[in-house]
């Protein structure tokens, strides 16, 4: 037989059948993005921490109910989403009365200084718009994909990417194009 | 100059986010070679997907715990109905039944000749059940044998990893515990006279 890399879908197959090592193997390929994206989303390392460890919990434990394994970075994602949302709408109250204002980056920014800005302006969106960015532009899915994890339309997730686009362009403007020394 | 298509002008959000099919991306590139106004819209989301690129991955402050756990494992008639449903047992469940109703139905023995008597299709059957268990066997060995070799992996690349960690804190330590002696005697000196000529 010819040798392949072992696949997520071998691993599902054998975490399916009882192996907690073939689990741990997903958790250890995926754990770094989940663990991103819930952090962007919550901003809070512990929060994230937690939820990443709610999340790898309640995938091994629905794994058998994974219909498609090639659909499973969507799906654990999902289920990622599902936790940082039920957090979040617990959060609300504190939040609304502490809103993110973006900071002001005077001067020549280092690389640092400017992923600070990034960090700062990706916080002044709403949560649906963020959180359309993360999976985007941090993790790379398709529009049909973030339609499948944000349940809801493609239409909606073009809207919400497109509007935090345009805020984050008009946000981080004078810190990008201080820098690029074209201002 | 503002662009002259207006309502048709190309989605460049979706251009420099990797959604516009290969045609779509040609017509959109031609026109811009035209139009200032796309260009500056281009340029613009490209310095902020470009300042976006500048805020990376965290590494997580520690690996989710994922221990074997008794109430996750299948249980005892999960096991039971996974078994029943592999083809390999299927396979010699036939046989079994098929051996079975020769014994009991087969016709008293009469001395015929004896190249009559080989049933082609039992062997058939015995031999096709033995290569599909076979195979399956194989397969499943492999998959368990790369599975193990890739966690053996991973935990190897964890352990050089903390090791390195570790070595990289003992040295900051042990430079900041050089440096901090050489201050402490300095001082010493300065206060005492010591080593002063």
């Amino acid at each position: 037989m010819i040798f392949r890399e072992v696949e997520d879908r071998d691993l599902i197959a054998t975490a399916r059948q009882g192996n907690v090592e073939a689990y741990n193997l997903l958790v250890s390929r995926w754990e770094k993005r989940i663990f991103n994206y819930l952090l962007r989303l919550v901003s809070n390392r512990e929060d994230a921490l937690d939820l990443s460890q709610e999340t790898f919990l309640k995938a091994y434990q629905n794994l058998r109910k994974l219909d498609d394994p090639a659909r499973f970075s969507a799906w654990l994602f999902r289920i990622a989403h599902n936790e940082a949302f039920s957090l979040l709408r617990r959060r609300k109250p504190e939040s609304e009365l502490s809103e993110p204002r973006p900071r002001d980056f005077g001067g020549r920014l280092l690389p640092i200084e400017l992923s600070l800005a990034v960090e700062s302006a990706l916080k002044v969106l709403s949560e649906d718009q963020r959180e359309a960015v993360l999976l985007k532009v941090y993790q790379g899915f398709k529009f049909d994909e973030m339609a499948e994890i944000l349940e809801c339309p493609v239409s909606t997730v073009k809207s919400r990417l497109y509007t935090a686009l345009d805020l984050l362009k008009t946000t981080l403007a004078p810190a990008v194009f201080r820098k690029d020394g074209l201002a | 100059m503002s662009c002259k298509l207006q309502e048709g002008r190309p989605d460049w959000k979706a251009y420099t986010l990797g959604e516009m099919d290969a045609r779509a991306r040609q017509e959109a590139e031609s026109h811009m070679a035209a139009c200032s106004d796309c260009q500056d819209e281009l340029a613009g989301l490209r310095v902020t997907l470009d300042a976006m690129a500048t805020l990376r991955d965290e590494e997580l402050p520690r690996r989710i715990a994922f221990v074997s756990d008794k109430v996750f494992e299948p249980r005892w008639y999960e096991k039971l109905t996974q078994a029943f449903l592999r083809p390999s047992f299927g396979a010699a469940a036939l046989i079994a039944a098929a051996i079975l109703v020769h014994a009991f139905v087969r016709p008293v023995m009469v001395p015929v000749n004896t190249t009559a008597q080989v049933d082609t299709r039992a062997i058939e059957a015995r031999v096709t059940a033995q290569v599909t268990e076979r195979v399956q066997s194989e397969m499943a060995a492999a998959v368990n044998s790369a599975v193990t070799k890739a966690v053996a992996e991973t935990e190897k690349r964890d352990d050089q990893r903390t090791a390195l960690l570790l070595s990289a804190t003992d040295k900051r330590y042990s430079d900041a515990a050089d440096f901090l002696n050489k201050q402490v005697t300095r001082i010493y000196a300065l206060n005492t006279g010591a080593g002063v000529r």
